[in-house]
């Protein structure tokens, strides 16, 4: 069983939530789909927390999310503006050094036949939901050959399922005969496993089973931060 | 209505007079260009000079940006170091010699360009980079026509021409965990990808220009292939000092040093 959640942003209460939740399921990894970085709370003790788990505890895999490319765009490590408004607040919650930490995350995970992300395929700042053209959702699982689609940047856990999907074309070129081409795919699915941080008082995170393909979505009551 | 829809033409004026001449032939009553004015061949201004002269809709291919923005495609581009190495002397080559008022055209112009439920692009809508292979899986050349709200989708950048038609498009759509969980039906109506092949360096085996014709009247689409002198442009592309592969390649109908091994890779610079 994995878990993977996304959207911690500093909130170490939601974190400690999910963690004590996760001690009752039979986690064997743990994966979490970026912004660790945020401005739900001070991030020094979230990121000592996470790069130091205690006796037991899994080490999450971590990639890379929105806050953590605004953060490097606000520092110079990468392309693109980062919002100005956010500037200040970002750089207050992120302890000096952090940087070199960020910077090693990647952009994502690729595990069986499931891809990991915080966006989409395509960049940290791409927002699946259940409303995008699902031709646009097939689009990403079959450029990188998956099965299942985790993402996170919404913030909000849904589960699209792509079934029966058929497609015949023909090609006429200027020197073969026309081709025909039939297309079958299997099902897909693009799975968002919500927010633990961003929602004060509920964590968010999903619970998924690679060998049945089974997803469980988990809701945990936690105290204010 | 006739649309003439040319691409690729990489500074080979006898091979674009050529076209021009036989659209004209052809009837037709507009004419739209994909883009790669420039880069391999001996007449980047010439070329530019003679799309601007007949205000020819034009978008931004690869080289065209390239020219514009300098040469900072990341390491995908290439698949040898002598590709490579080809490569930048061309674009080199045309970086030294291209017109200001040239560099300034193909600056402004765009990623795509939209007629009706037509739209054009160099490589595909989302990247000027991207190869829409015959090949490539059908929902994803789908989506591609479908993400801009098009009928028929007009493209380059392979220098090879083909016609594909996606039909019965079908799919399931199941939503799960959400307050209004529902299973949805889609299909998709007929859709085409146009690939116009290559004006000036064509790749389809024969040194022949190509392009495409489309009616608008009858829905057809025609390719068409034009003779031309194309051992005046090799014999420049030698005078000028351009590496003689292009010259070659240009002879054969072919590129095998600089084929893309992976096709599908979109570079993401």
């Amino acid at each position: 069983m994995w878990a993977i959640l996304t959207g911690i942003e500093g909130n170490l209460a939601a974190y400690e939530a999910v963690i004590a939740d996760l001690r009752r399921q039979p986690v064997e990894d743990l994966y979490i789909l970026g912004d660790v970085l945020g401005l739900q709370g001070p991030v020094g003790p979230l990121l000592e927390r996470l790069t130091h788990p205690q006796a037991g505890e899994l080490t999450p895999q971590i990639c890379s999310g929105f806050w953590e490319e605004q953060y490097l765009q606000m520092l110079g490590w990468m392309g693109g503006e980062p919002r100005r408004e956010w500037v200040e607040p970002l750089m207050a919650a992120v302890p000096e050094g952090a940087v070199a930490w960020v910077r090693s995350l990647p952009f994502g995970f690729f595990e069986l036949d499931c891809l990991l992300v915080h966006g989409s395929s395509q960049g940290v700042g791409d927002e699946l939901t259940p409303a995008t053209p699902p031709w646009e959702l097939l689009d990403y699982l079959v450029r990188m050959d998956a099965h299942y689609l985790f993402t996170g940047r919404w913030g909000k856990p849904f589960h699209v399922e792509l079934a029966e999907s058929e497609i015949t074309a023909e090609v006429i070129t200027l020197d073969q005969p026309p081709l025909s081409q039939q297309a079958r795919l299997s099902e897909r699915h693009v799975i968002g496993v919500g927010t633990v941080g961003r929602i004060p008082g509920e964590a968010h995170y999903g619970l998924f089973n690679p060998g049945t393909g089974k997803m469980v979505f988990k809701s945990v009551a936690y105290g204010n931060p | 209505m006739k649309i003439a829809v040319l691409s690729c033409i990489h500074g080979n004026f006898e091979a674009l007079n050529a076209v021009l001449r036989d659209l004209d032939h052809q009837g037709a009553e507009e004419i739209y260009c994909l883009g790669d004015l420039v880069g391999y061949g001996p007449h980047p201004n010439a070329v530019v000079e003679m799309i601007r002269s007949l205000d020819i809709p034009t978008c931004q291919g690869c080289w065209d940006e390239d020219i514009v923005e300098g040469l900072n495609a990341c390491e995908c581009s290439y698949p040898s170091l002598l590709a490579e190495a080809r490569g930048k002397l061309a674009h080199e080559w045309t970086n030294a010699r291209i017109h200001e008022e040239v560099r300034d055209y193909l600056a402004q112009l765009p990623l795509t360009l939209k007629r009706d439920d037509l739209c054009f692009a160099h490589g595909s809508p989302q990247n000027q980079h991207e190869y829409l292979m015959p090949e490539m899986n059908a929902f994803a050349a789908l989506e591609r026509v479908l993400a801009v709200d098009a009928r028929i989708l007009f493209c380059g950048h392979t220098h090879v021409p083909y016609v594909r038609t996606l039909e019965a498009g079908t799919m399931t759509v199941r939503l799960h965990h959400t307050p209004d969980q529902r299973e949805q039906a889609f299909t998709t109506p007929l859709r085409r990808i146009v690939n116009v092949g290559s004006v000036g360096e064509p790749r389809h085996g024969r040194p022949n220009a190509t392009y495409v014709i489309y009616d608008t009247d009858g829905d057809q689409i025609t390719l068409r292939e034009v003779e031309y002198d194309y051992e005046k442009t090799c014999a420049a592309i030698i005078d000028q000092g351009l590496p003689p592969i292009f010259a070659w390649r240009l002879a054969q109908g072919l590129e095998f040093a600089e084929r893309a091994d992976d096709p599908s890779h979109v570079c993401e610079r």
